[in-house]
């Protein structure tokens, strides 16, 4: 056959002096086809939509996209899309809305998207909708704007005894295990000429004591951590606080998580925190490295 | 114990004769069964004698009991080998499991050219599977957008 690209002139098969015609892929009946697309990820789907209508047309049907999608999507849809919305789009089309950063749409500067490979959930949770102890005492604490955060924006603090951020979320989670991690950096970063400049003459007091990571689910899960911050300036780390498993769909699983450092015989300070990040453990290191 | 035969009719009038047992596995030869209008042998208009020895080949491997047992990792290795086949055949014996209703058969073909497309670029499948694109300019640039998401 080769690389003959043209292909559209059968191929005969002299077999008993009956000329048959050979059976081509896209021969097949359309559900066929989709049956054999169900079987790829996501990205595979669509580099074979791409190829010819056939092809098109079957990557379009929704029993495809619905085992793709997590088996509570209807529940986490809502979150971010509204009634009208859903009911127009095909589940390939939500399969991909869903894909992209959605903000919730009670105004809280938090962010869900399906990972795109797997369908499983991942959630962004901004600085600005955690519990900052000090967060309205300007000598301590300030938002600054930034380009390098999904949300435009990280808290950053100067200087400060008492460190304590924490926050608290609940969602039907689908089952899984997952991930939390606080997204800061040491430092206050910004654009002059271009040129991008780490700012480090506040950073002090994170390697007297550990900053004490925890979180804690509804059903009791627990992981605690304690770690030195000391990544290089200007770079934004995740730091892993742990792992929680969500067994049940249909109910919401809350949980809890801070990030604490309330030693009050040293100040701390130069440390921006720009969000808390909630993914798939198996796809936790990949969603990282991109980011 | 003597087992039940039933007869199957390739679409080019050749017969093979089957334990019923084994033929079964196909939803649709099991319906037929129930139905009890086999007597005379079961015609399948859909499915031709080079491709009914495979599928036949197949359930009878598959017809597994006490008497003769089989690891999974056996089946595996023996389905390996049970596909290696054209191109061609395989997209028959897609054809002949979806009409003959043999879930595993059906399974194991379509996973088959699932792995032989997976890790292709567009241009080694369209030329893997011989694959016309038939778009216009328009159709093609509307697709493209369509599926962007995918690749960001």
């Amino acid at each position: 056959m080769g690389a003959n690209i043209s292909g559209g002139s059968p191929e005969f098969d002299r077999n008993d002096d009956v000329y048959s015609r050979k059976l081509r892929l896209v021969d097949l009946p359309e559900n066929c086809v989709a049956l054999i697309m169900t079987r790829l990820d996501p990205p595979e789907i669509c580099r074979l939509a791409r190829l010819n209508r056939m092809f098109r047309r079957a990557s379009s049907a929704d029993f495809i996209w619905e085992s793709k999608l997590p088996a509570n999507y209807r529940v986490i849809a809502h979150k971010v899309f509204d009634e009208i919305t859903l009911t127009k789009l095909i589940k390939k089309d939500l399969y991909a809305k869903l894909s992209q950063p959605n903000l919730f749409d009670d105004g809280t500067k938090q962010e869900l998207w399906i990972d795109k490979n797997t369908g499983r959930l991942c959630l962004s949770i901004s600085s600005k909708a955690l519990r900052i102890t000090g967060i309205d005492d300007r000598r301590y604490w300030s938002h600054i704007p930034t380009d390098e955060s999904r949300f435009q924006s990280a808290a950053y603090v100067q200087q400060i005894w008492w460190f304590e951020v924490g926050g608290e979320f609940e969602i039907q989670f689908p089952s899984g295990t997952y991930s939390l991690f606080f997204r800061i950096q040491l430092g206050k970063t910004s654009k002059r000429l271009g040129r991008r400049i780490c700012n480090s003459e506040h950073i002090h007091g994170w390697d007297i004591k550990p900053v004490r990571f925890q979180l804690a689910t509804s059903d009791n899960q627990q992981a605690v951590s304690l770690c030195y911050l000391n990544n290089n300036p200007g770079s934004w780390s995740h730091y892993h606080v742990g792992d929680f498993k969500v067994t049940n769909p249909d109910v919401s699983t809350g949980i809890k998580f801070s990030m604490t450092q309330i030693d009050c015989t040293h100040t701390k300070g130069g440390l921006c925190i720009d969000s808390v990040l909630i993914l798939p453990k198996e796809c936790a290191k990949e969603v990282i490295g991109s980011q | 114990m003597s087992s039940k035969m039933i007869v199957l009719m390739s679409s080019d009038g050749q017969s093979f004769e089957v334990e019923e047992a084994v033929a079964i596995q196909s939803q649709t030869i099991a319906h037929m069964v129930e139905d009890d209008c086999v007597a005379d042998g079961i015609p399948l208009a859909n499915v031709e004698s080079k491709i009914l020895v495979k599928v036949i080949e197949y359930c009878k491997k598959y017809h597994v009991d006490e008497a003769n047992p089989i690891s999974e990792e056996d089946l595996n290795k023996w389905d390996e080998k049970f596909m290696d086949l054209e191109q061609s055949t395989i997209f028959e014996l897609i054809l002949a499991a979806n009409y003959l209703n043999i879930k595993s058969l059906f399974d194991l073909t379509c996973q088959t050219v699932a792995d032989m497309i997976k890790g292709k670029t567009p241009e080694e499948i369209r030329s893997t599977f011989n694959i016309e694109n038939d778009f216009t300019p328009e159709e093609e640039e509307a697709v493209r957008k369509e599926n962007q998401w995918a690749f960001e």
